[in-house]
């Protein structure tokens, strides 16, 4: 279970160009299902995400997993709760440019240190599982939109995570791969992994694995369903 | 003044050292008075954040402020040429009041420094900071001394002037003169020897005694310290005399020199490393309770003590060594 309380992000703090992202946030995410976190541009989605995933801080405000408060983690812990628990899907990909499928999707694992033959094995699993097993050896830079989506999500399950955040997954792909994408993320869901996503895009809010749906507008949380 | 490159140095360890604790120490108090790990406040997210930075640089100037101790007495040695009068460090340190009390205040901060290092480093491995307020409680108590270390060093430093006649060693450290040099160079030397021995023994029965019960944390400690003051006792009572090969040499510093192959430097080093692990190991041992340190601490206590054992080990050796080596002979 994640939980939030009272959590603030505030970017440029006490400058001209302070940004309050997130205000007072307060929320509980149980394990498994998928949640779509739903809002403008500038409301605070991939803020919300980003603090979940303990890649960057709140300003105020605690974050828990399961009941150990990540949050106030000292950074080498916060690194190993984030290799272990955590898998992420990024708007823009962010594959490494001059490395492989293949080798892109083991990244992740490395710092496990994890044997390279069961590595391999495992990363070529999930190409195979997401239909890449033709590419493993192509260079991300030649991918179209849809197979680098499934290579980030690829290289996201490399380290086996619990919970699964997808920031705007849908953004880059036309209506048959967005549906692609959201089955293998609602399979994911069905697996048992707790998968967060945010977007704005209308097809994602109403898909059919969706089980909750988190409504933000101007860092505030004002609207929150079960599907 | 003199100026050379290992007293510019020196002095920028110690103006970098002062300022980094002046400013840290701001950041301590606001600490001590506001820590509330359970609070999601924005000042204590800030701070938490900010205990990361304080630390590392911390780290750091304390790690300069251990080595300043071995360049100040290494300056001191080899400066010993330029001062009419002065034979090694101690005529150096001499030259004027405010040498002998730069050493002591060094060394003082040598321990303090070493101390605060292994709290950091017990601290960073609880995920909660376990340590932070006596950490930076102990910062606290080392500002103020680090600030008179910059004083008196300066103060020295400034008054280092070549047309000054000092005293050489053999005035200081005589069984004839006063004062607490004079005393231990006067500790006759059955005694003295039996002291040091003894103290062997105590060490290494406290220290097989906290590898099995971590309890005796305190008592190893304490007897760290005091077998790092026997041993520097027993440098100036009987060991230099040895080394020497002269009964009327008493001079701790002379150690250093070249012609004595260095051999200050192979016992000053082990010794002060082992006494800092020991009292750190006394320090460190009411950690063991602590819930988020629980799984490291043995493993640190374990470490300590194998450190300050095998530097006293080392020391030991050598003195003996060097006592059965010499031709001299003090006990017929």
């Amino acid at each position: 279970m994640i939980e939030l309380s009272a959590v603030s992000k505030i970017f440029h703090q006490g400058q001209p160009n302070e940004c309050r992202a997130l205000c007072a946030v307060s929320l509980t995410l149980q394990r498994g299902g998928m949640t779509v976190f739903k809002g403008p541009s500038g409301s605070g989605k991939t803020t919300l995400l980003t603090l979940v995933g303990a890649l960057a801080r709140p300003t105020s405000g605690r974050i828990s997993l399961d009941g150990r408060l990540l949050s106030n983690l000292p950074e080498r812990f916060l690194t190993e709760v984030r290799r272990h628990t955590f898998g992420f899907v990024f708007q823009q990909f962010n594959l490494i440019r001059g490395l492989s499928v293949l080798e892109n999707v083991m990244l992740p694992a490395y710092p496990l240190g994890r044997p390279h033959r069961e590595l391999t094995q495992a990363a070529q699993a999930l190409l195979e599982r997401f239909g890449l097993d033709g590419k493993t050896a192509s260079r991300v830079e030649w991918l179209s939109g849809g197979e680098a989506q499934r290579t980030a999500l690829a290289r996201a399950l490399i380290n086996d995570p619990a919970v699964l955040i997808a920031d705007e997954p849908t953004a880059n792909l036309d209506s048959a791969l967005s549906g692609e994408v959201l089955a293998l993320l609602g399979e994911l869901a069905a697996q048992g992994r707790t998968v967060l996503i945010s977007s704005h895009d209308p097809r994602v809010c109403s898909a059919a694995p969706v089980t909750r749906l988190i409504e933000l507008h101007d860092g505030h949380i004002v609207g929150d369903y079960a599907c | 003044m003199l100026i050379t490159p290992a007293l510019v140095a020196l002095h920028l360890i110690a103006l970098c050292v002062s300022g980094a604790l002046l400013l840290a120490s701001g950041f301590a108090w606001t600490l001590l008075r506001h820590w509330d790990i359970a609070s999601g406040s924005e000042l204590q997210i800030r701070l938490e954040r900010r205990t990361y930075l304080v630390s590392t640089l911390l780290g750091f100037v304390l790690g300069a402020e251990l080595l300043s101790l071995l360049l100040f007495v290494h300056s001191a040695e080899s400066l010993s040429s330029q001062f009419v009068g002065a034979m090694c460090a101690t005529g150096v340190l001499n030259i004027n009041a405010f040498g002998f009390p730069t050493l002591l205040l060094k060394i003082a901060l040598f321990f303090l420094a070493a101390l605060w290092l292994l709290l950091n480093r017990v601290d960073q491995q609880g995920h909660d900071y376990p340590l932070v307020r006596v950490k930076y409680a102990l910062l606290l108590a080392i500002m103020p001394l680090a600030l008179l270390e910059l004083l008196l060093q300066s103060a020295y430093f400034l008054g280092l002037k070549p047309e000054v006649i000092t005293s050489c060693c053999g005035s200081l450290f005589s069984a004839e003169g006063q004062g607490a040099a004079a005393e231990l160079a006067g500790w006759p030397v059955r005694p003295a020897l039996l002291a040091f021995y003894g103290m062997a023994g105590l060490l290494l029965g406290s220290g097989a005694a906290l590898w099995r019960w971590p309890a005796l944390g305190a008592l190893f400690a304490a007897i760290s310290g005091l077998t790092f003051v026997v041993a520097i006792a027993a440098i100036i009572a009987f060991l230099s005399l040895y080394v020497y090969e002269n009964p009327n040499r008493h001079c701790p510093f002379c150690l250093l020199k070249a012609g004595y192959d260095y051999v200050g430097y192979a016992l000053y080093l082990p010794l002060f490393a082992a006494t800092a692990a020991g009292l750190g190991a006394g320090l460190l041992a009411p950690c063991r309770h602590i819930a988020s340190l629980r799984r490291v601490m043995p493993g640190e206590m374990r470490w300590l003590t194998g450190v300050a054992l095998a530097g006293f080990g080392a020391f030991y050796v050598l003195a003996t060594a060097l006592i059965l080596r010499s031709n001299l002979i003090l006990l017929g």
